[in-house]
């Protein structure tokens, strides 16, 4: 699993790589911890090369989420794998925020 | 089990995928083409490739980086030859580090490309009888127990698949799902059945959970549990049964499986999250032993190989 995170002005881009688990979700909790510290107010994520993610990657997306509306924030998914896109239809997450497949 | 080649072609220049396209197609590979490595890593997720030919100049990721990816998710087990105009010292040095199976150079010399994917293709036929044996069974078990010292020490989920991917064929989709699946099951039996973290402490920063588990681990009560692992595979039916059992306390299985039964709702801090997955991922699922014990039924998915003849 590989993420890169690119904080541009008001926008923050992130993209996930492989398959997120139990064992990398911290690696995203602290990238996500970076955005809620940064200055930026979208979180632009990029899920089209994530394979898979287990419960507990969604959950550290959902208490990042919490937050960050708290704060004004917002989160598009811009991209994702069919795998993901299922996942967060599945889970009703696209009640939440936008999520774009593809 | 077929012995049709499956090629995946990599590189910006049209012209050259074409006709590299045209020379593999008339030796008899089955050929499929990609025009930049993030393309091609997405193709490698969805099908089997026996070999991938990949120019080590593109834009966007290159073949090195590429290369690296590869390596990150399959181990060793496919093929990567790389083409390069030109073969400076360092580059080579780094290609061979990160697993390059051959080179060619460009100009294309097509007769030692092919030559080089048969000796790939044929060493790794050697190599496959391992699968052979398994997939020959009518049915193959597997029993692991694990202590939870030793739990956080290894990445599972990469031991399993690497298992998996050696000894049998299992369709892209269905590795990806049954990943998630094993996180899920094991990851529970150590979290909940073993170490009974709240909600709270699993909410809590890296570091701080780190060192609570260290120091849970400590105690007697926790360190003399133990968590088992069991999977079958059916070859008939192309089936895999995974079970993970704690010696925790349980929990109310019926109601959770009750809600994951149910139309999920959107909800930020909803529990049971993972239950609902595995019940949606798996074509069966089952908790018994007061809900220490869960077990799934998931079907392997199309025999990729096979089908391709």
């Amino acid at each position: 699993m590989n993420i890169e995170l690119t904080i541009n002005g008001n926008i923050a881009a992130m993209k996930i790589d492989g398959i997120l688990n139990s064992e990398n979700a911290h690696i995203l909790q602290e990238k996500l911890a970076g955005v809620l510290n940064s200055g930026a107010t979208t979180l632009e994520l990029d899920l089209l090369d994530c394979r898979n993610i287990s419960s507990t990657g969604i959950g550290k997306i959902l208490l990042f989420y919490k937050d960050y509306i708290t704060k004004g924030g917002e989160i598009e998914v811009v991209r994702s794998s069919n795998s993901v896109y299922e996942l967060f239809s599945m889970l009703k997450l696209n009640q939440l925020f936008t999520v774009n497949l593809g | 089990m077929s012995l049709s080649t499956k090629v995946l072609v990599v590189d910006d220049s049209i012209a050259i995928v074409n006709s590299l396209v045209a020379i593999l197609g008339i030796s008899g590979f089955e050929v499929d083409t990609a025009f930049n490595a993030s393309d091609a890593l997405r193709k490698i997720h969805n099908n089997a490739y026996d070999v991938v030919v990949c120019d080590i100049e593109m834009p966007g990721l290159t073949g090195l980086e590429f290369l690296s990816k590869v390596r990150i998710e399959f181990g060793r087990e496919l093929d990567v030859i790389l083409m390069t105009g030109y073969l400076e010292h360092d580059y080579f040095i780094e290609a061979i580090r990160l697993g390059a199976s051959d080179f060619i150079r460009k100009p294309i010399d097509t007769k030692l490309m092919i030559r080089s994917i048969r000796e790939l293709v044929q060493r790794k036929r050697s190599r496959s009888d391992l699968a052979d044996f398994y997939t020959n069974l009518d049915r193959a078990e597997f029993s692991f127990v694990m202590s939870p010292q030793h739990f956080s020490k290894y990445a599972l989920s990469k031991i399993f698949s690497t298992y998996l991917r050696q000894s049998f064929k299992v369709a892209p989709k269905a590795m990806n799902e049954l990943l998630v699946c094993v996180d899920e099951m094991v990851y529970n039996a150590f979290i909940h059945g073993t170490l009974k973290l709240t909600t709270n402490e699993r909410a809590m920063d890296h570091n701080h959970l780190k060192t609570l588990i260290e120091d849970k681990l400590k105690e007697p009560d926790i360190s003399s549990k133990r968590i088992k692992l069991n999977f079958s595979v059916d070859n008939s039916s192309r089936c895999i049964e995974i079970s993970v059992e704690d010696e925790g306390e349980g929990f109310d299985y019926k109601y959770w499986l009750a809600q994951a039964k149910r139309e999920p709702i959107a909800e930020i801090e909803g529990h049971g999250r993972g239950i609902a997955m595995l019940y949606h991922l798996c074509e069966c699922l089952e908790f018994s032993e007061a809900g220490r014990k869960v077990k799934v039924r998931k079907h392997l998915g199309p025999d990729s190989h096979n089908e391709a003849v």
